[in-house]
């Protein structure tokens, strides 16, 4: 009797624990590819539109192939990519008449005019949540990476972007698209990177400082370097 | 990591002090501390605090031992039968001396204490789990245990106040080891903008908050691969070298003119700060 009155508690208490756990988390909705948290934005900004490729036969469906860094300003210059001010919207779009009328530039003019029932100020800064996330023990620099691959190297500001952010150019509101994990950083950090390509600023013995070890200096092929790999580059 | 990368380059994951074939290069930051300036004022220990996100844990835990100073600041009182106010005392600030070939790395069961290539003896906090081996290991006693979780439990940044925290330093939570890291996140961004710029950090472009807060200028901190350097210059001035584990001023060298030496050095961790002896006979 006893016995079978122990497992019965057990299994209940199993049952409730289980279903305690899953509670827990649903709590936050992931994407579908489980990369990321699933993010709503105060309004569903169209990246395919402003960086996306110039789509000849439906001109309203394509994008304009805004360099990312026109908005994401802080990138070249300080740790963190920046999100662009509400200034900087207005700035383009109170001189395009064409969209003035569609939903989401009447939402986005609520917030530089206020909006009717008086909720939202005018020139209130619009409340973009945080998509590419990281944690707090870790440091990343947005300026280094793009000082090594875009102006060292002269690869493509999307492609480098896309390093790290995906293909956002086809996004509507920006998903994480990368694990953005530790490997994932390690991954890349561990390669040989060619210290400066064609048409890139020379940077000559300053290959050394990437990895903190002395490059092999080989003649007949071009100089490579790996990224910083110690713990404290990254972790703060 | 795979188990054949960590045994290839099992090296490198526990490299020691600096020998001739891996030396320190561009960077290996050092310190020197000059007693004789030092008044024990203790501006260094609350710069430290402001700077690294370091809770202040009241009486109580201060006296159960659980105190979270990074940088503090020892006194030896005189033994001359004279009491307090006229007593006189010898002050010597501790902080981690980032051991090149650190006791507390070797016992670390997780490998969350390492070296960096620029000499400093890192601690990874979401590593760490709390073994407090390190801390046990250290002859120093410079290592820190977060027995509470300090932001919610006590309380220790209320509301207005967390607006006060280093934003580049981690807010640690409960259970990890935490110490000194010579203001890691200044040489990070001075390194950066270096980098950024085709050059190595200049010395003097980067201070830790110890150095910059203490009034009559007693620490040096810099490159000590840069022959220019202050660090560098004053390690030279006193024959201390960063690979011997007795000194010039331990052999009683030039007269016993010498007044530089590293803290229990027979240990033969070879720490990176260099303390210059007190010459003035008086506490203050």
């Amino acid at each position: 009797m006893h016995r079978f009155l122990r497992l019965s508690i057990l299994l209940i208490s199993l049952f409730a624990a289980s279903s305690f756990a899953a509670d827990a988390t649903q709590a936050v909705k992931m994407t579908e590819d489980s990369l990321g948290p699933l993010v709503e934005q105060p309004i569903e900004f169209p990246h395919f539109r402003h960086a996306g490729d110039v789509n000849k036969e439906h001109p309203e469906k394509g994008g304009m192939q805004i360099d990312c860094m026109y908005c994401h300003t802080f990138a070249r210059r300080s740790a963190v990519a920046g999100i662009p001010p509400l200034q900087k919207c207005i700035g383009c779009h109170q001189s395009i008449e064409s969209v003035r009328e569609t939903p989401r530039i009447k939402k986005l003019f609520e917030y530089w005019e206020g909006s009717k029932d008086g909720k939202i100020a005018a020139k209130s800064p619009i409340p973009w949540k945080k998509v590419h996330d990281l944690p707090d023990f870790v440091r990343f620099n947005h300026e280094r990476h793009i000082k090594r691959f875009v102006f060292q190297q002269n690869r493509p500001v999307q492609e480098a972007c896309g390093y790290c952010h995906g293909d956002v150019k086809t996004m509507t509101v920006a998903r994480r698209s990368k694990t953005l994990s530790m490997g994932f950083c390690v991954d890349c950090h561990k390669k040989d990177h060619l210290v400066s390509a064609e048409g890139g600023t020379a940077i000559g013995n300053q290959a050394y400082w990437y990895g903190f070890k002395k490059p092999v200096v080989n003649a007949s092929a071009p100089l490579t370097a790996k990224g910083p790999n110690d713990c404290w580059q990254c972790h703060k | 990591m795979s188990v054949s990368n960590l045994l290839e380059n099992w090296a490198e994951f526990r490299h020691t002090h600096p020998v001739d074939d891996v030396p320190h290069d561009p960077y290996k930051w050092a310190m020197s501390i000059d007693l004789d300036a030092c008044t024990g004022c203790n501006a260094c220990s609350v710069a430290c605090y402001a700077e690294n996100n370091l809770p202040v844990v009241g009486k109580e835990k201060f006296l159960h031992g659980q105190s979270m100073h990074w940088m503090r600041i020892e006194r030896y009182w005189d033994e001359d039968g004279r009491d307090f106010p006229d007593q006189g005392a010898q002050f010597l600030p501790m902080m981690c001396q980032q051991c090149e070939a650190a006791p507390c790395e070797t016992v670390c069961p997780v490998g969350a204490t390492n070296h960096t290539p620029d000499g400093l003896n890192s601690q990874i906090y979401n590593r760490c789990v709390g073994s407090r081996y390190c801390s046990a290991n250290c002859p120093f006693k410079v290592r820190y245990f977060n027995w509470y979780d300090y932001p919610t439990t006590d309380n220790v940044w209320p509301a207005e106040m967390s607006q006060q925290l280093n934003p580049d330093v981690t807010v640690r939570g409960k259970g990890v080891m935490e110490k000194c890291t010579f203001c890691v996140q200044r040489l990070t961004s001075a390194k950066n903008t270096a980098k950024n710029e085709g050059r190595i950090v200049h010395d003097g472009e980067v201070q830790t908050a110890c150095q910059q807060a203490c009034p009559p200028g007693a620490i040096s901190f810099g490159n000590l691969v840069d022959a220019d350097s202050k660090v560098f210059k004053q390690w030279k001035a006193q024959h201390v070298e960063i690979a011997e584990f007795e000194q010039a001023k331990d052999r009683g060298e030039q007269d016993n003119k010498l007044r530089g030496y590293r803290i229990l050095e027979e240990l033969r961790s070879y720490p990176s700060v260099m303390y210059l002896e007190r010459v003035r006979e008086t506490a203050v």
